[in-house]
């Protein structure tokens, strides 16, 4: 839920990026935090394994400045995607505003894609939420690699039923990182 | 509290009552710090040592421990954990739940008792659940700040930094 500070006049909205394991979301917002000017964005936190893994989340404030007035910001999380921590996700996607879901585009990863994605709608009905009307983006990612499916399968088994907007990315190079984040964030203000 | 609820407006008047029992909670306890969080990790208010530059930080990740220990709570078929203390070598952290969506913070050093800031922190949630009842009634009525003109000139905004 965002939080609107008259006294202050800050507008805060959470989104998350969700998705299965090893599918780019920490690297989204590594290259998001690379590209925005410096007085927009704060420091980059990670709590990860020694591996580099997520094991928590990562979070990394922007800014976007004054706009009529009020200072408003935008919180971007990540969750960890290891099947192991499906508890930990439903603790970070808590008052979530908005989630991108970062599929991972290889054949071989369509399965975990499909599971975690019917895993993000329960845990956002669970909160009482309704997923259809939630603002929610899919990135299909990796489109770079060899065994990348087609985006009309991808968006057969992914997107068939909620028609959400999405966007093909490779995170690791910045290609359609900020399409996914402007799409968030709008979809996310167009709701306030 | 209302899921379908998207923004939570906190006016000016209920800001500084958020301020007043903070700073009366400080002031009360000797602790160094405290602030008002909700679930989501946003900072809704804060009072004591005015130069910390890292709060929003902080916000995120006390949050993300309270979240995390309600989920331990469902596992262990508790119903919640109402509060956390967080003991270190210089500085403690004191958390404690309100009305299941927002978290009251306590800093505080060895000059400190604990049990002042517990029993000090359960008068201030109690002041605060009422205010923030009221905040979330008064939510409804957000229109007049977040205007059209406003939603576009968010948009312009985002187009502009939100680039290679």
């Amino acid at each position: 839920m965002a939080l609107i500070n008259v006294a202050a006049r800050e507008i805060h909205c959470k989104i998350v990026y969700y998705g299965p394991g090893l599918c780019g979301k920490t690297t989204n917002l590594k290259y998001i935090h690379s590209a925005v000017p410096g007085h927009a964005r704060g420091d980059l936190l990670s709590i990860a394994t020694e591996t580099e893994r997520t094991l928590f989340f990562d979070f990394l404030p922007l800014d976007l400045g004054q706009v009529h007035g009020f200072q408003t910001r935008f919180h971007l999380y990540t969750v960890p995607g290891q099947v192991l921590y499906e508890r930990t996700r439903v603790a970070v996607l808590n008052g979530a505003d908005g989630v991108v879901f970062v599929a991972d585009s290889q054949q071989t990863k369509l399965r975990e894609d499909i599971i975690s994605l019917q895993e993000l709608a329960r845990n956002i009905q669970a909160e009482g939420k309704k997923f259809l009307e939630f603002p929610l983006v899919l990135q299909y990612n990796k489109r770079d690699v060899p065994n990348a499916l087609p985006i009309e399968q991808l968006d057969h088994y992914l997107n068939s039923s909620i028609k959400v907007p999405r966007f093909e990315a490779v995170a690791s190079k910045g290609v359609g990182v900020f399409d996914t984040l402007k799409a968030i964030s709008k979809l996310v203000i167009s709701k306030l | 509290m209302d899921p379908q609820l998207t923004s939570l407006v906190v006016s000016q008047a209920e800001t500084s009552h958020i301020e007043d029992t903070l700073e009366r909670l400080v002031a009360e306890t000797g602790a160094n710090y405290s602030m008002l969080l909700d679930k989501s990790g946003q900072v809704i208010a804060a009072s004591g040592d005015t130069d910390r530059q890292d709060i929003t930080a902080l916000g995120a990740l006390l949050a993300g421990t309270f979240a995390s220990s309600r989920e331990v709570a469902r596992l262990l078929k508790e119903k919640d954990f109402r509060v956390l203390f967080q003991q270190g070598v210089r500085e403690n952290i004191f958390t404690e739940l309100i009305s299941e969506q927002w978290m009251l913070v306590v800093m505080f050093d060895k000059r400190t008792h604990i049990g002042l800031v517990k029993v000090l922190s359960k008068r201030a949630t109690d002041e605060l659940a009422s205010i923030l009842e009221r905040v979330k009634l008064e939510s409804r009525a957000k229109d007049q700040i977040i205007s059209t003109n406003f939603r576009t000139s968010v948009e312009d905004t985002i187009d502009l930094l939100f680039k290679d």
